[in-house]
This record gives structure tokens, sequence and C-alpha cells, in this order.
């Protein structure tokens, strides 16, 4: 059953394109997940999460400097080849400094109709809040104003309740692997996870409230080996997380974007919808663009340290700033607190899948002791 | 008790033959065509010294980054690993282990039980690594082996980019036709090739004893500069290039212990 959500990553712009046509409605890619994606569900439209590919940045090398964001270069890239261009809107969040030059170039270079630039404040603070949920209604403004209609009140409150129930199953999803043995794979749950960035979230619910029921303990070779934490920057290289496994390795928990970061914490039911939301999306997400290096460590280490892990690979994507920024201070910490770390620094096409694997067998080999 | 351990490297094959706990015979061949071809090679060629034959060995494990390509391996050990598991059977008071390769370099820190606890290896650029060395050698035309000698008589050094080898290999090329005498060149070469290899160690954190392994330690001048710049002495091996052979040998000696 897993199979299916992997193939609807697959088929993902054909499948978008069938959502349009069948619900007559819009679909607005997202960057990043700090996008409060309940708003554009709540306006009736398909949010959808924009992905890199595994193939060579051809058309946007034309356009970026090859020291650049390599995920932001292929997304880009993606949508100069055609590949996006059923988008109806573009959601860009103010979250690092190439995310925030892709709203420009969007502008400048693809015939998206709507492309929305989202004030995201910088540091976690009560002020920071109140900002953030006034921006977010200038974003449903603005949303109404490109659909030609009104998002109710009681639209956000059911997109929240949709949002937060996938959530939940996600968070159920995390318990499974993090069991002993897992019963499933590091692998098999960022798919599920990429899955719900994609899918329609009822649909969504629907199938994975199913998967959860049927699961059933395996003993197949992913679920026998060292129990790892993968950090990683944004990674939605999920063969890198199956190399993994090949070497013996087991990723029980994670804390990425592409993983547990986009579920993370839901959003308060009870509140003014807006400002709920802002809360979620601003406190509740852990990550290192919010320059409160002691906070997010210590939330990452409690992380790691509840998946009763022996090691953690840390993942960070070449010339992403916020996180390799943090990545001496997380070493540290991580030693310090006896986990053994080893480090790669990605790219969106793997190009060393060979110097990878010897290193994470050796990683898992000395884990083993 | 007779097990071997082969480690397929970039540029060599070696093998260590151990019969109770002692090494009774090791060979090195150059990596020509496939690996399983070469490895058996070097193997048989190390059999060769003793009165033994290949179906005598009862364990064999293969490491190196073509450690895959060994059919008749029982199992594979990681590179890493053999490094540390020989250097510590070698030199027990090893804490630091500097594997310098054909293709790339690592830093390994060893426990006192001489178990792995971190490691590093140098970033994508070749620069560090012997294969860089080899270049070298062929565009100043001095023989590998008398590099090291030859760039420790140098009164001085020449500044070569540590940054890329490709660029380091023009800039070289351009001291050449300046008329720059090749022991001054070299000295800045293996600078360049030292500064890698620090920011490799830096990564995993010096701690004493220092050893070297691996073909780039046989060159005596890359050695005396990171001496110089950790302020610490290092020992290398009379037989650098067979530690990684040697640990998976003791590996192969293991496992036939265990079961």
């Amino acid at each position: 059953m897993i199979e299916e959500f992997r193939e609807y990553r697959r088929r993902r712009h054909q499948a978008a394109i069938a959502w349009k046509e069948e619900n007559k409605g819009k679909v607005v890619g997202t960057l990043c997940c700090c996008v409060p994606e309940e708003i554009i569900h709540a306006a009736g439209m398909l949010p959808v999460r924009i992905l890199g590919e595994h193939e060579e940045t051809t058309e946007a090398a034309l356009h970026f400097s090859t020291n650049l964001c390599p995920y932001c270069k292929s997304c880009f890239d993606q949508a100069l080849k055609g590949s996006y261009d059923y988008l109806d809107g573009l959601v860009i969040p103010n979250v690092c400094n190439m995310v925030k030059a892709m709203y420009g170039f969007s502008k400048h270079l693809l015939k998206i109709p709507y492309i929305y630039f989202l004030e995201v404040p910088q540091r976690l603070s009560g002020n920071g809040v109140d900002f953030f949920s006034k921006e977010l209604v200038r974003f449903k403004e603005s949303l109404e104003g490109f659909s030609g209609k009104e998002i109710s009140s009681q639209a956000l409150r059911y997109s929240v309740r949709v949002y937060n129930e996938n959530r939940a199953l996600l968070r159920r999803l995390y318990d499974l692997r993090r069991r002993s043995p897992p019963l499933v794979s590091g692998s098999e749950a960022q798919e599920l996870v990429i899955s719900s960035m994609l899918m329609s979230k009822e649909l969504h619910n629907w199938r994975l409230a199913q998967l959860l029921e049927r699961i059933q303990p395996r003993n197949d070779e992913a679920r026998q080996g060292i129990r790892l934490f993968l950090s990683a920057s944004v990674l939605d290289d999920t063969d890198f997380l199956r190399l993994i496994e090949e070497c013996g390795g087991m990723v029980v928990a994670d804390d990425m974007p592409m993983g547990s970061r986009y579920f993370f914490g839901a959003v308060d039911p009870r509140g003014a919808p807006l400002h709920a939301l802002a809360d979620r999306y601003l406190n509740k997400i852990a990550c290192p663009r919010k320059m409160l290096p002691q906070a997010r460590l210590t939330f990452a280490v409690r992380m790691m340290k509840d998946s009763n892990v022996k090691g953690v690979i840390i993942h960070n994507m070449r010339a992403c700033d916020p996180h390799l920024y943090e990545y001496p201070l997380l070493k540290e910490k991580l030693e310090s607190e006896g986990l053994p770390v080893l480090f790669f620094r990605g790219e969106e096409t793997e190009t060393e899948r060979e110097q990878q694997r010897s290193d994470i067998k050796a990683f898992v080999e000395m884990l083993e002791g | 008790m007779l097990v071997a351990g082969v480690d397929v490297g970039a540029r060599n094959v070696s093998a260590v033959i151990l019969q109770d706990g002692h090494i009774v015979a090791s060979g090195i061949l150059t990596l020509a065509g496939e690996g399983a071809v070469a490895s058996r090679e070097a193997i048989t060629q190390a059999l060769k010294k003793t009165a033994f034959a290949f179906a005598d060995l009862r364990c064999v494990v293969a490491t190196g980054c073509g450690a895959s390509s060994v059919p008749f391996a029982h199992r594979q050990s990681a590179e890493v690993v053999c490094q540390a598991r020989g250097t510590f059977w070698l030199l027990p008071s090893a804490r630091t282990v500097l594997n310098l390769g054909a293709e790339s370099s690592r830093a390994i820190r060893v426990g006192a039980s001489g178990r792995v606890e971190a490691f590093a290896k140098n970033d994508r650029c070749a620069a560090g690594s012997g294969l860089f060395l080899e270049t070298m050698s062929r565009v100043l035309e001095v023989p590998l082996a008398e590099m090291g000698d030859l760039s420790l008589k140098a009164n001085g050094w020449e500044e070569v980019s540590s940054i890329c080898a490709v660029f380091a290999e023009s800039e070289v090329i351009s001291h050449v036709h300046r008329g720059v005498p090749r022991e001054r060149i070299l000295a800045g070469v293996h600078k360049a090739v030292a500064s890698r290899i620090l920011e490799t160690l830096g990564k995993v954190g010096i701690k004493s004893d220092v050893v070297a392994t691996g073909g780039v330690a046989k060159n005596k001048a890359v050695v005396r500069e990171l001496e110089g710049q950790i302020r610490l002495g290092i020992t290398v091996p009379a037989e650098p290039q067979l530690v990684g052979a040697l640990g998976a040998a003791l590996a192969a000696q293991e496992q036939v212990a265990r079961s």
C-alpha cells in the first residue's frame, strides 16, 4: 500500500493536472514548511510542495551561479523546463536568501499568474506572532482577490481540523517507525510525508489512516540494523535514506523539513484561526533560520535522545546557509552528549553515491563496535 | 590458523597473510584491470613467500574502495575501521590515524580500546591526495619516490594553490616556465597537500599519538610539514600501504575466532 504513495509522488504533475480538471480548482505551489497551507486549502485550492529532480539543472544554470542552493536551482530548473506549467499560483516565503531571490526570478521568468511573497519574521517573539498573523490576513485577502471568493472563518477552521488530523496521523506513523524493530522504514516514512505535501489532504488522511490500520510487523532488511537519526536541511532525495538502509542503518527519526518538521506541533483549534496558524508556523517549527541556536539545539538533542539512536547522520545541502551555520554547534553538542556524527554536504543531483556509501558503511561498522 | 586481508585501493592492491596472529607474508600490486583478478593475484604473490596455498586460507576479509569486487572474500570491512584496527595492532598508543591514500585522505580518531570514535575525509577536491602528487611528479619530472627528499633540500617554497588540483597544476607549470627550481616548487606542492590534510584532521581533532598510513605517508616532506603544523611527531609504520590489509586480516582472524 505504501507503493501507492510513492507512485503518487512519481506522477505528481499528472495528478495535480487531473485534480485541477476534476475539481475545477487552482493549484498553488509552495516552498519551505512555513507557508500555512491551511489558508490555501480553505480557499478551495490545492497546495503542492515544489520538489527538485535528479537531473542536471541545464536551464537554471543559465540564470544562477554554481555556488547557490542546488535544491532551489533544481526546483527552478523544473519550472523553466515546463514541469510546473500547470501552476496557477506560487507562494514564496521569506526564509533564506536563495528562496527570497526565487520570488524575483519567478516574477521575472515564469508565467505563473499569481505569485505571493509571504513575510515570515526571523525571530521568535510575541511581536513576531502578531506581525505574522497580520501578514496572514494580508495573504488571505490576496488569495480571496485571486480566487474571487471569500475565505470564511468556518472554512479556515475546517482546514485546520483536516491538517491537524493529517499531522496526528503522521505522528502515529513516526511512532511506528521509532519502535524496535520499526514497523515502517525511514525511506517509507519520507515517501508518506512527501506525498502528504502533494495530495489533497482529505485523500491523504483517508489513505494514510487505512494504511496505519493495516500495517503489520515485517522482518526484512530495512528493519534490522543500527538505529540512526537523520538531521537534514532540505532533503527530498529519498534515495539517500534508501542508501542508509542498504548500508545497514535504520533511520528511525528525523528533524527534516521534508520529514517531521512538516507536521510537528498542531494548530490550536480553539483560537482565532489566523492567529493560531501564525503561532504554530512560527513557534512550533524548530529550524535554524529562527536564529535561536540554544532552543533549536535543545529541541534537536531531545528528539535524538528520545529516539534511542546510536548515531546521527547530518545531511546539509550545499550552500544552505542556515543549516551550515548551525552545523558546528550541533556537532559539538551531539558529541558532548555521546552521539557520534557523520556529516554530508549534499547535492540535489548526487554524484558521490559510492563515496557516501563507503562512509555510511564505515559509520555503521564503527557503531556496531 | 591462516587468514588474509586484502585492501583494494584506488591505485594499489595490498594483501597481508596472518598465521596465528603473526604476519607471515604480504604483497602490494599496482592496480591494473579488475579488482577480482588483482586481489587474488596480490594474495597469491604473498602466499608464494610461504609454504601455503590459497585453499589453506580459513577466511579472507576485503577492504578499500574496491572491496565489493573481491568475490572470494568472506566479508567486507570498511576502510576506516581496518585502518584503525591495523594501526592499533601495530601501535596501541595510536589515537589519531591519518590515512593518506591515492584518492582520499581520512582522519580517524581511535579510542583506548582501538575502536573508531570519529572519522572525516577530505572534501571533494583531489588536492590533498596521492593522485595529485602523481600528477605533480609527472609535471615536474621527478619520480614519486624521490619527491619528498628533493623537496626537503629546498630553500623556501613557491606558493601553490591548495584549493583545486587543476589550478594547482597550471600554477606549477607556470612556475616551471619561470625557471623556479623544482625543489622550491615541490616544497610548495607539499605544503598545499599538507594544508588540505590538516583541514580533514581538524574535523576529528588531534590526539597524540598520531600515525600516518597509506602511500602518501611515504613522502617525508608531507609528513615533516604536517608535523610542523600540528607541533607533534607523526609515526609512519615501516609499510604504511599495508595497514588497511593488515586491519582486514585481523578482522578475518576475529571472524574465525568467533565462529
